[in-house]
């Protein structure tokens, strides 16, 4: 039994088929999942200034370009081992560098409250054991953790929910658009208007205290007369939630308060992003956004697109990650001009234009190590094929003796 | 009753508000290959319900030309199979919506990737090929 | 029921004879007769045809054993979320300890598996749909938000 790296739900019992040293044929993976383990069709090859290079002169150059830097950046590690992330973390420290990763702009906000314990959570063993009430919000798992319903949440039997989903459970999904999620919740989709959550909150609030809301009050009302009746509930926050109410996430903390028998799961995309948050929260009380410069300084100013926009940094080193995909054309704008190093299994929209690139294993299938699940779990990735490439905890540990 | 000016003009345009999501089929796209066709089908759309589309007049296949402050793209223009409200169009996160994007923080680092204003017309042009979106050549 | 003219509108048509067939319409009749495989077919392992492969192993996939009880799985719909499986009631039945609990199937009695990201049934005799005491059960169709599982 192998390990998926497709998302956050670190599946760990899926089989693959391997043959002359690729996977031809993946069991129990999700479509999204098949897709990841058997890699992209285009590898990274190391190169300097877009031209080939071996990869001993790509290490040199990349340590180069670090030591002539005065404001250098550590971004990405959400695809990477714990291992390869505290190894990101020494680099980050010994060069006195700002560190950030997806997070900053995703999730982190709400995985800070939960290792700060600020919201109650529990573990996915938990629901599929316990759950009688799900709430996703904000969150289309079906197409983004495509086995959260059927691996834990809504569809298997568990200790105490024996009967199956038509008699055990109920699913919720409050969303602004009919969800794949939404579809499957049928009897309870809440359609809000985009940007409607706060209002959505506060009504349920309302209700939930016994008072009629005068927002949707019948909807409302049947909501929080099922959510009063839940046995043990859980709250899947989704994207869709946390850009929603960013500037004010307190208001999420205050419905939980409402909500005893309530949990509340973060919905994470990257398959180790939590272990980055983890890792850097243990070491600097921070899940993000870090600058190293003798103790660890936490500011919104680190934030990798704050830091693009206001052209602080001048050398930034992506792992695993590609920003030139995911940040507003806007923003990454100030990329072209600095130098990038690029650690990376397959090509990016960001090595394309990489002073420095060097490849590295794809982990879970050609490296073994430990990721974090979406609930704090630590799952164990093997290894499936057996080649060459360096891990990229190897080629971080490289980068620091050649600093 | 104001004067419809849109009705006089070739080719009218509209305010649409716009939303971003994931999708399975587009993530397998680009777990296989990011450069290539498949990811570009999947991403460069814009899904608008059946009342909007008719209301601007877009048909289903139609290119559209999208254009804010922050910058402007051609994507294609799909009716939406599910039974959507309207006043709200979607796009699977992706660089072609990611040119939509402001880059206006407030400082606190995180852009409004789920929410885009946008004026929204019919185009003549190639849907943006990414090489435009992403520096690369 | 799928037909030859179906199946050979998918079909490179370039009569390259790679399969071991002459032509392309003689792949398609022995396509239909179960007597070759899809992937016989080695130009249509390329990319620019992923899309007919996949509707053509749709196509084909009910005669597989499931047309009697009359399932056909869309396999290009299907993201291999793995509800089916879980909510199928003869897969809890018969696997309550791996399928039943959401966890990969640990026998070969199950009725889903999902193979490649996408769900592939075997074992159709044991669906409820089938045999003297059917009954019209609709479990692998309600789990399904893309419509991917189909009886006809």
């Amino acid at each position: 039994m192998f390990t998926c790296t497709g998302c956050a739900l670190l599946c760990d019992d899926i089989e693959a088929i391997v043959e002359n040293n690729r996977i031809k044929e993946t069991r129990n993976t999700c479509r999204r999942g098949s897709a990841r383990m058997k890699g992209a069709m285009f590898r990274l090859v190391p190169s300097i200034d877009q031209k080939p290079a071996d990869f001993e002169s790509s290490i040199k150059k990349a340590a180069e370009i670090l030591r002539n830097s005065t404001s250098p950046m550590l971004f990405g590690l959400d695809n990477s081992t714990c291992e390869a992330q505290v190894k990101g973390i020494q680099l980050a420290k010994k060069i006195n560098a700002i560190m950030d990763d997806t997070s900053s702009f995703c999730q982190g906000l709400l995985i800070e409250k939960i290792l700060q314990k600020k919201l109650r959570t529990c573990s996915l063993d938990d629901i599929r054991n316990k759950a009688d009430v799900l709430v996703y919000w904000g969150s289309d798992a079906q197409d983004s953790q495509p086995r959260h319903l059927s691996r834990f949440s809504y569809f298997p039997r568990g200790e105490s929910r024996q009967r199956g989903y038509e008699e055990d459970r109920l699913a919720i999904a409050i969303d602004v658009r009919e969800s794949n999620t939404a579809k499957i919740c049928k009897g309870h989709f809440y359609r809000i208007p985009l940007k409607g959550d706060r209002e959505f909150i506060l009504a349920l609030m309302e209700a939930l205290s016994g008072k009629a809301p005068a927002y949707d009050t019948k909807n409302m009302l049947g909501l929080a007369s099922i959510l009063k009746k839940a046995e043990f509930g859980a709250i899947f926050v989704g994207i869709g939630l946390t850009y929603s109410i960013k500037n004010d996430f307190e208001i999420l903390t205050e419905l939980a308060d409402m909500l005893p028998k309530f949990n509340i799961m973060p919905m994470v995309g990257h398959y180790n992003m939590r272990g980055f948050n983890e890792a850097l929260f243990k070491e600097t009380g921070f899940v993000n956004r870090v600058k190293f410069e003798g103790k660890a300084v936490h500011e919104n100013k680190y934030a990798i697109i704050e830091a693009l926009k206001n052209k602080s940094i001048d050398a930034l080193v992506v792992v695993g990650s590609d920003p030139v995909l995911s940040l507003p054309r806007s923003v990454i704008a100030h990329l072209p001009s600095i130098p990038v190093v690029c650690i990376d299994p397959c090509q990016t929209f960001t090595s394309k234009i990489a002073a420095v690139n060097i490849p590295c294993a794809a982990s879970g299938v050609e490296s073994a190590g430990s990721a974090v699940r979406m609930d704090g779990k630590v799952i164990g990735l093997k290894k499936i094929i057996e080649n060459n490439y360096l891990t990229d905890e190897d080629i971080l540990k490289r980068l620091m003796e050649a600093v | 009753m104001g004067i419809d000016i849109g009705k006089f003009l070739k080719n009218p345009e509209f305010e649409i508000l716009i939303t971003t999501y994931r999708d399975i089929f587009q993530v397998e796209a680009l777990e296989r290959d990011r450069f290539g066709e498949d990811y570009k089908k999947l991403s460069a759309v814009i899904t608008m319900s059946k009342n909007d589309m008719q209301k601007m007049g877009f048909k289903s296949g139609d290119r559209v030309k999208l254009s804010n402050n922050y910058g402007s793209v051609v994507v294609e223009v799909k009716e939406s199979k599910k039974n959507e409200p309207g006043g709200l169009a979607f796009m699977i996160n992706s660089p072609w919506s990611n040119i939509l994007i402001s880059g206006e923080t407030d400082g606190k680092g995180i852009p409004e990737f789920k929410h885009i204003t946008a004026k929204i017309s019919l185009s003549k042009e190639e849907i943006t090929p990414v090489t435009e979106i992403t520096f690369h050549k | 029921m799928v037909t030859v003219m179906e199946i050979y509108q998918l079909l490179p048509k370039t009569n390259c004879k790679k399969c071991g067939e002459s032509t392309c319409m003689a792949f398609a009749v022995s396509l239909l007769g179960r007597k070759k495989k899809v992937v016989e077919c080695t130009p249509l392992l390329e990319e620019n045809f992923k899309a007919q492969k996949e509707k053509l192993e749709s196509l084909l996939l009910p005669s597989a054993g499931a047309e009697e009880t009359g399932m056909i799985v869309h396999t290009e719909l299907c993201t291999g979320c793995g509800n089916c499986v879980v909510a199928c009631p003869v897969d809890v039945a018969n696997d309550p300890h791996g399928a039943g609990m959401g966890c990969a199937p640990t026998n070969d009695k199950v009725i889903f598996k999902v193979v490649d990201g996408k769900v592939l049934a075997s074992n159709i005799k044991e669906c409820r749909r089938f045999g003297k005491s059917k009954v019209l059960c609709y479990a692998c169709i309600d789990p399904c938000p893309t419509g991917a599982i189909e009886f006809v």
